[in-house]
C-alpha cells in the first residue's frame, strides 16, 4: 500500500520525465538567472519593495560552497564545527592580497588558497580528534571569533588593510569570445516573457562583468559539488559517514578514524577557502568582520535550512543566508512594529528564528521537506519482470520496502543527523543530490 | 612594580567578571551537560533589562538588578520549557542549533530595540579607589566584583548542598535516569537550573557593564562568552569554584602576559582565551577542578 497520489513504473517514460525534468528546470534557472538578475528585478508587497540583484546572487553562490564545506564536516562526518568562517577568511584574504598586491589573476590564487586552507584545516582537525561534540563546537566558535582580531594585527596591517578592510584592485572583465550579449538578446527575444524578464537584451560593461563573475562562480560551485558528491559516494565517503553513525563500529570495521576525520576537516576547510576566494571575486572587498562569529553561525543556518546531511541543501542555504537578511532589511513597515525596530538587524533576527523554527518543524531542512512532499505525491515502483507469469503475487511488497527505506532515512534524519543509526547505505541515500 | 600591580588589578577585575559568566555556564553544564551558546546573550539581555528598569523607569539600582534577575529567570524558564525540553539531552546537534538560534535572535532583538549606541550603566559600586600605589589603583569596582563573586559562590554552594531543590539538582546532574527512578522530576529541576544560571548571568552582565571603563551595547557579550567559556573549561566545566579560579587565571593571563610579552599584540587577548580552551581540552579535559569523566563505549 502506498500513500502516494500517483504511481510511476521504473523505466517508463513518465519515470524518465520525473527524473530528468527537475534537472532540466534547474539547469534552465541556473543559466538564465544572471540575465534576469542583472536588471535587478523587484517585487512589492504592501509598501515594501524587495530586490534581487546579481551582486547578491553572486554573493550567495560564493556562500553555497562555504555551506557545502561545513555540511561535509557536520552533516556527513558528525563533527560539530562552527569555525568554517575562519577558513573562508583565510581564503578571502589570501586572494585579496595576491590579486591586489602581487597582481595575480583571481583563479590562480586557488593554487595557494586550496593547499593552505587544507593544511590549516588538518591542523585544526588534529585537536578535534580528542575534542568532541560540544567542546569542538566551542573551540571552533572561538576560532571564528579570533579571525577578525588576527586580520587587525599591527604586523599584518600592510597586507590585510587592518580594520578598514581591503579593496581588491582588479576587474574581472568578460572575455570577448563569450557571446553574453547575443545570449541576452536571444533571451529578450523569447515571445511573451522575454522582454518582461530580460529587458531589452542590451548589456553594459558592468553588467557583462557581473555575469562573467557569475559564470566563473557557477563553474567553481559545480566543481565543488562534483568533488563533494564523488567523495561522499566513494569508499572514503562511506568511512566518513560510518564515523558519524557509529564511531566505534566504524573503527572495528577498519576505518582509520584519525586519518579520516582529519582529512574531512582538511577538505571541509579547503572548500571554505574556495568559498572565501569566491567571496573575494564576487564582492571585490574583504573586511575583518565579514568573516567573524556571525558568518560562522550563518553558515550553520544555511546548513540547517537546506538540510543537514544533504549536499543540495547547500544551494538553498547559500541563497537563504544572503537573501533573508537583505529582504528583511527592505521591509519598510509592519503593522504594530515600530519603524525604528525595522532599521535594526531584522535579518539576523529572522535567521535566528528560522534556525529555531526549522529545528522544531522541519529538522531535515527544505531538501527533506521537498523529498517528503514528492514521495507523498509520486511513488516509483519497480517494473514487473517480463519473464514472470502474471499470476505471481504483484510486486507491491518490493515497492513497499523501498518506501519504508525512504521513510527510515527521513525518520532518522528527523532525530538529528549527527547520531543517526542508519546504515551507510541509507545514509548514502540521504546524500543524493536533488 | 607599579605597572605590574596595575596589571594585576586589571586582571583581577576582568577575571572576576569572566568568572561570574563562567559560573552561569557551569550551572547549565552541570544540569544538562550542555554548553549554552546563548548564555552570554541572555546576560546581555539581562543587563539591558536592569538598565531600562534603573535608568528609564527610575527604580532604585539594586532593586532593579534584582528585578532584572527575576525577569530573566522567568524568561529562561519559558525558553527551557518550550525550546530545550522537547529535545533529547543526549543529542547535542539540535541543542547546539537551538542555542545558536537563540544567540542570533536575542542579539538581534536587543539591536532592534535598543540600537547599537553605547550607553553608560550606572555605577553599582562606589567610584574611586580602595588603594593607590602610583599608577596602580585597586578600584572599589574590582573589590566589589570580587566580593560579589565570592558571596554568590557561597550562596550557590549552600543552595546546592543544603536545600532540597539543590539535592534534586545534583541528583539530576549526576545521573538523569537514576534521579528519575528515585522520584526526582527531571524537567522542572533542569528548568530550575536554567533559571538559576540565567539569573546569575544577568548579575554577571550587570557587573561587567557596571565597570566605568565599559559601556552597555548589544555586542558586548560575544567576546565575553569566549572568555567565560575558556574560564569554565580551565576550571573544569562542572566545578563552581573552578569557574572562579579559571576566570581569575584567565584575567591575569590576559592582562599580564599580553602586557609583558612583546610579540603578543594587545588584540590577541581573545586568541589567548582560545588557546587556553584548546590546550586544556587536549591535555586535561576535566580542567583544574572538574571531575574526570569516564567514557563508556
Amino acid at each position: 500500500m502506498t500513500m502516494s497520489a500517483w504511481t510511476i513504473t521504473e523505466g517508463s517514460s513518465a519515470h524518465k520525465a520525473y527524473r530528468y525534468v527537475p534537472w532540466a528546470v534547474f539547469v534552465l534557472v541556473v543559466v538564465t538567472a544572471p540575465f534576469w538578475a542583472v536588471h535587478t528585478p523587484s517585487f512589492s508587497v504592501g509598501d515594501s519593495t524587495f530586490t534581487f540583484s546579481i551582486g547578491n546572487l553572486n554573493h550567495a553562490v560564493a556562500y553555497m560552497v562555504g555551506v557545502l564545506g561545513l555540511g561535509l564536516l557536520v552533516g556527513f562526518n558528525g563533527q560539530i564545527s562552527l569555525g568554517n568562517s575562519f577558513f573562508m577568511g583565510i581564503g578571502g584574504y589570501i586572494t585579496a592580497t595576491l590579486v591586489t598586491d602581487n597582481g595575480w589573476p583571481f583563479l590562480a590564487t586557488l593554487v595557494v588558497v586550496l593547499p593552505v586552507t587544507f593544511i590549516v584545516g588538518m591542523l585544526v582537525g588534529l585537536p578535534a580528534l580528542r575534542i568532541r561534540g560540544l567542546y569542538l563546537a566551542l573551540t571552533t566558535l572561538g576560532l571564528a571569533a579570533v579571525f577578525p582580531a588576527i586580520v587587525r594585527l599591527q604586523q599584518l596591517r600592510d597586507r590585510t588593510g587592518g580594520a578598514n578592510g581591503k579593496r581588491i584592485a582588479s576587474d574581472l572583465d568578460a572575455p570577448s569570445w563569450l557571446p553574453l550579449e547575443s545570449f541576452a538578446e536571444f533571451l529578450a527575444g523569447i515571445p511573451l516573457i522575454g522582454e518582461w524578464a530580460f529587458g531589452e537584451g542590451r548589456l553594459g560593461a558592468r553588467e557583462e562583468s557581473a555575469i562573467w563573475v557569475y559564470v566563473l562562480l557557477a563553474l567553481l560551485t559545480a566543481a565543488a559539488f562534483w568533488v563533494a558528491r564523488n567523495l561522499i559516494y566513494s569508499r572514503p565517503g562511506r568511512s566518513i559517514i560510518a564515523i558519524r553513525d557509529n564511531e566505534t563500529g566504524a573503527a572495528i570495521n577498519g576505518v582509520n578514524l584519525q586519518m579520516t576525520k582529519t582529512l574531512t576537516f582538511g577538505v571541509s576547510a579547503a572548500l571554505g577557502g574556495l568559498s572565501g576566494t569566491m567571496y573575494a571575486m564576487a564582492i571585490q572587498f574583504v573586511a575583518p568582520d565579514v568573516f567573524g562569529i556571525n558568518l560562522a553561525i550563518f553558515l550553520i543556518v544555511g546548513l540547517v535550512v537546506g538540510g543537514v546531511g544533504t549536499l543540495s541543501g547547500a544551494i538553498i542555504g547559500g541563497l537563504v543566508i544572503i537573501f533573508i537578511p537583505i529582504w528583511a532589511s527592505q521591509v519598510s513597515s509592519v503593522p504594530g512594529v515600530p519603524e525604528r525596530f525595522l532599521r535594526g538587524p531584522t535579518g539576523v533576527f529572522f535567521l535566528g528564528l528560522l534556525l529555531i523554527v526549522l529545528t522544531f518543524f522541519l529538522p531535515g531542512g527544505i531538501v527533506y521537506g521537498v523529498r517528503k512532499l514528492r514521495s507523498r505525491l509520486v511513488s516509483v515502483v519497480p517494473r514487473r519482470p517480463e519473464d514472470v507469469s502474471p499470476d505471481v503475487p504483484p510486486r507491491e511488497e518490493a515497492a513497499e520496502s523501498i518506501m519504508d527505506r525512504r521513510d527510515d532515512a527521513e525518520a532518522s534524519a528527523m532525530s538529528a543527523p549527527a547520531t543517526t543509526d542508519s546504515t551507510p547505505d541509507q545514509a548514502n541515500h540521504q546524500g543524493e543530490t536533488l | 612594580m607599579e605597572l605590574f600591580l596595575a596589571r594585576l588589578f586589571d586582571g583581577i577585575s576582568s577575571g572576576a567578571t569572566y568568572a561570574v559568566i563562567a559560573v552561569a555556564l557551569v550551572l547549565i553544564y552541570k544540569a544538562t551537560t550542555l554548553i549554552n551558546f546563548a548564555q552570554g546573550e541572555l546576560a546581555m539581555l539581562g543587563s539591558f533589562i536592569a538598565y531600562v528598569l534603573a535608568v528609564e523607569q527610575g527604580i532604585p539600582l539594586y532593586l532593579a538588578i534584582l528585578l532584572a534577575m527575576v525577569l530573566s529567570a522567568v524568561l529562561a524558564a519559558g525558553i527551557e520549557r518550550t525550546l530545550i525540553r522537547p529535545f533529547d539531552p543526549a543529542d547535542h546537534l539540535p541543542l547546539v542549533i537551538i542555542t545558536l538560534g537563540l544567540f542570533l535572535a536575542i542579539n538581534a532583538t536587543a539591536g532592534m530595540v535598543w540600537g547599537f549606541d553605547p550607553r553608560n550603566f550606572p555605577e553599582v559600586f562606589p567610584d574611586g579607589n580602595l588603594l593607590t600605589f602610583g599608577i596602580a589603583r585597586l578600584r572599589w569596582y574590582t573589590v566589589g566584583t570580587l566580593a560579589t563573586v565570592l558571596v554568590l559562590l557561597v550562596l550557590l554552594n549552600l543552595l546546592l548542598k543544603r536545600t532540597k531543590i539543590g539535592l534534586a539538582f545534583r541528583a539530576v546532574s549526576s545521573n538523569l535516569e537514576s534521579a528519575g527512578l528515585v522520584g526526582v522530576r527531571a524537567g522542572p529541576t533542569l528548568q530550575f537550573g536554567w533559571m538559576l544560571a540565567t539569573a546569575v548571568g544577568t548579575l554577571a552582565g550587570v557587573l561587567f557593564v557596571a565597570d566605568p571603563f565599559r559601556q552597555l551595547e548589544p555586542t558586548w557579550a560575544i567576546r565575553v562568552l569566549i572568555f567565560a567559556a575558556a574560564a569554565a573549561v580551565l576550571g573544569g566545566l562542572d566545578s563552581l569554584w573552578g569557574a572562579l579560579a579559571g576566570g581569575l587565571i584567565l584575567g591575569l593571563v590576559e592582562s599580564i602576559a599580553v602586557g609583558y610579552i612583546d610579540f603578543i599584540p594587545s588584540q590577541m587577548g581573545l586568541a589567548t582565551a582560545v588557546v587556553v580552551i584548546i590546550a586544556v581540552l587536549l591535555v586535561r579535559p576535566a580542567g583544574l577542578f572538574g571531575a574526570e569523566r569516564v567514557e563508556r563505549v
